[in-house]
């Protein structure tokens, strides 16, 4: 029997390995390892007053800061119903897509690039090839500046208060960003070119069970409590109050991971799930640029979510400017938060993190301290099925070197974009 | 003259810092152009792990032995090492309640599994190592970091605000929060450095950078309870990123 250790999973957030055993031609165990510290987190904020409790939890995860923010927002005021103004739900929809770009040109172009033009890093790539490096970077700033303008911070946004925000953005500002947005359009039809000239990665196919919130025009992130799961055609409803079933975690004798898994299968959530699930904004700029990547959805290579974070970056940039225009016609009003008024209640809320779905489920005490907290990040809902993925890639490859299979499995790891601090309080440690 | 080693760490954390580092999206070629980094996990997958460093900046707490061990080797290595953010500098969000029983948190959130983990009350860098250099935040301001490589590439020590958010607040014209407001804001014994970016938003000062050096809890706890805030409230304010900075 051999061993298949990828010991430290490099470019991706946090960390974390890859352990396959081999016996024989035959795949043994198969283990995607998290050895990120426990931080303790969700204990931790037992006791914290309602608007404490998003800015200590932001803190699991940096590059999905405005995700965790937001979702714990809303998880709280779902517990004290409080109903936001719209003009909120736009600028919260709006800082969601600034994280997005960032994070989807983050990960693109600094963490996967560099495995498709065979460099260990982007700042290895900016020494032969700039201006694709310097997209992504253009990208990335884009992204920064709408979580900046909208949240008052590109990590650990501030501004976003229970009720609404401290301070709206000024017209000036607004504008402002949308004169970069504009820039953003055409960036974004640079990096579906970028994406289309990269070798194939063509090394792993199963039929795959997507989960993601039901927007089928694309429209939110934010938005909305009804999370649809795909499987072979058949589809299921899972409402946020049962956010469980998807959850639902098995200890399996191979693995150190706890698998989520819905009806039995295990599943994926992110990019490619999300254009799975809603795909009726796939026209226009988004269907040229899909035909360009050759994407076929629902898809059986979990490579293509690279693709799909691409399309996203179009569709990212497209919404930000729509939001803008809605909220310059509109005018900005200097609206404060509504009024909080805490009782003793539960809140859940789901929202589309840039890596998938995210849960945040809290329950406070008539003083509106909080009783306990339970929050679901997308690589933990991806353990699953990252793991399956890497048996299948290793079944799949003819070639038994092991430094062929190795970099194979980090780049199938690294399309799913992990956020390994995210995931550390669901998937076991080593 | 040969560019200077450098080595980019993350122990326990979010990553945030390492992020900021990303972010300086106008520097970042430049910044690598001037330096010499040659092990830096969460950007590439050819690191030399083992050579000597001029300087090593390293984020997160440690909540385990393996980042021990790991801090240990990183300053045997290291020249100048440098602590990059509040969880570095102070101890950051998973220092928050250290008398808490360990054993009894991991099992409520890993089941009895969690009584196997590796996992030690978070500390800061300061507490295992010696730090030569403590860029505090959450995260670290891009600006402190650039002028920081500036510094260290000049062999000068670079200098941050050693006043409190409020000052920062006040030159911005700001009502006051917590006077006015009767907020519960932690600007007075928050060292500045963040151009008071939150109450700037009408938004109180969670203490995110951790407290000034010279700073008077006292005075603040008693303003605090005068605007009617119960102990309770305000040791979980205050406690929220750096436990031992401030009295309990």
């Amino acid at each position: 029997m051999s061993t298949i250790v990828i010991e430290h999973l490099a470019r991706v957030e946090g960390h974390g390995g890859i352990t396959v055993e081999l016996e024989g031609d035959k795949v043994g165990s198969v283990r995607f390892d998290v050895f990120e510290g426990a931080r303790l987190l969700e204990p931790l904020l037992r006791g914290k007053r309602y608007d404490e409790v998003a800015p200590t939890i932001s803190r699991i995860c940096a590059i999905c800061s405005s995700a965790h923010t937001l979702t714990s927002l809303k998880a709280t005021e779902n517990a004290f119903e409080v109903r936001v103004s719209p003009q909120t739900e736009l600028l919260r929809e709006l800082l969601y897509r600034g994280e997005s770009i960032e994070s989807h040109a983050l990960h693109l172009f600094l963490l996967a690039l560099p495995d498709y033009l065979n460099y260990p890093s982007a700042i290895a790539v900016a020494a032969d090839k700039p201006a694709e490096v310097l997209l992504g970077l253009r990208l990335k700033k884009l992204g920064n500046l709408i979580q900046e303008t909208i949240g008052g911070r590109a990590i650990h946004p501030v501004n976003a208060v229970p009720g609404g925000f401290g301070k709206a953005p000024s017209i000036d500002q607004l504008i402002e960003l949308r004169s970069v947005l504009m820039q953003g359009v055409a960036d974004s039809d640079a990096a579906i070119d970028l994406m289309a000239s990269l070798p194939g990665a063509d090394f792993c196919h199963a039929d795959t069970t997507y989960a993601a919130l039901r927007s089928p025009a694309l429209d939110t992130y934010y938005g909305g409590d009804e999370v649809m799961v795909v499987s072979n055609g058949s589809r299921a409803i899972v409402h946020a109050a049962d956010y469980k079933t998807l959850t639902n975690e098995k200890a399996v004798p191979h693995s150190h991971a706890r698998h989520s898994t819905f009806g039995g299968k295990p599943f994926m959530v992110g990019s490619l799930a999300r254009l799975t699930i809603n795909p009726g904004r796939l026209t226009g700029r988004l269907a040229v640029a899909m035909k360009r990547l050759k994407l076929q959805l629902p898809a059986d290579n979990p490579m293509d979510n690279n693709k799909a974070q691409a399309l996203e970056l179009i569709n990212d940039v497209e919404r930000a400017l729509e939001i803008i225009e809605q909220l310059l016609r509109a005018g900005v009003k200097d609206e404060r938060p509504v009024p909080v008024h805490p009782r003793a209640a539960s809140g859940t809320a789901i929202t589309e993190a840039p890596r998938g779905l995210l849960i945040h489920s809290y329950t406070y005490d008539a003083e509106g301290r909080i009783t306990s907290a339970d929050v679901i990040t997308p690589t933990a809902l991806n353990a699953a099925n990252l793991e399956m993925h890497i048996r299948v890639a290793v079944e799949q490859c003819a070639d038994r070197e092991e430094a062929v299979i190795s970099k194979r499995l980090q780049m199938i790891a690294r399309a799913y974009d992990p956020c390994i601090s995210c995931s550390v309080h669901l998937v076991r440690r080593r | 003259m040969s560019k200077p080693t450098v080595g980019i760490f993350g122990l326990t954390g979010c990553a945030g810092d390492q992020l900021v580092i990303l972010n300086c999206e106008d520097r970042l070629l430049d910044i690598v152009a001037l330096i010499d980094v040659r092990d830096f996990l969460m950007a590439s997958s050819e690191n030399d792990t083992a050579c000597p460093l001029d300087v090593a900046l390293v984020e997160g707490a440690v909540v385990s032995n393996r980042d021990a061990e790991r801090l240990q080797a990183i300053r045997q290595r290291a020249k100048t090492l440098v602590a990059l953010g509040t969880c570095a500098v102070w101890g950051g969000v998973a220092a928050m309640d250290r008398g808490a029983d360990r054993r009894k948190l991991l099992e409520e959130v890993y089941g009895e599994t969690g009584l196997s983990y590796d996992s030690v009350p978070a500390q800061a860098l300061h507490e295992i190592v010696k730090v030569d250099l403590n860029i505090t935040g959450c995260p670290i301001e891009k600006d402190h970091f650039l002028a920081a490589i500036a510094n260290l590439l000049n062999g000068d020590a670079p200098v941050y605000p050693e006043y409190p958010v409020c000052t920062e607040c006040r030159m911005l014209e700001n009502n006051c929060l917590l006077i006015e407001r009767g907020e519960l804001c932690c600007g007075p014994i928050t060292a500045a450095g963040c151009k008071a970016r939150c109450p700037d938003l009408r938004v109180p000062c969670v203490g995110c950078r951790g407290p000034l050096a010279d700073a008077n809890p006292s005075s603040l706890l008693a303003m605090l309870a005068e605007k009617g805030f119960d102990r309770q409230a305000i040791a979980n304010r205050l406690r929220t990123f750096a436990p031992e900075g401030v009295a309990q």
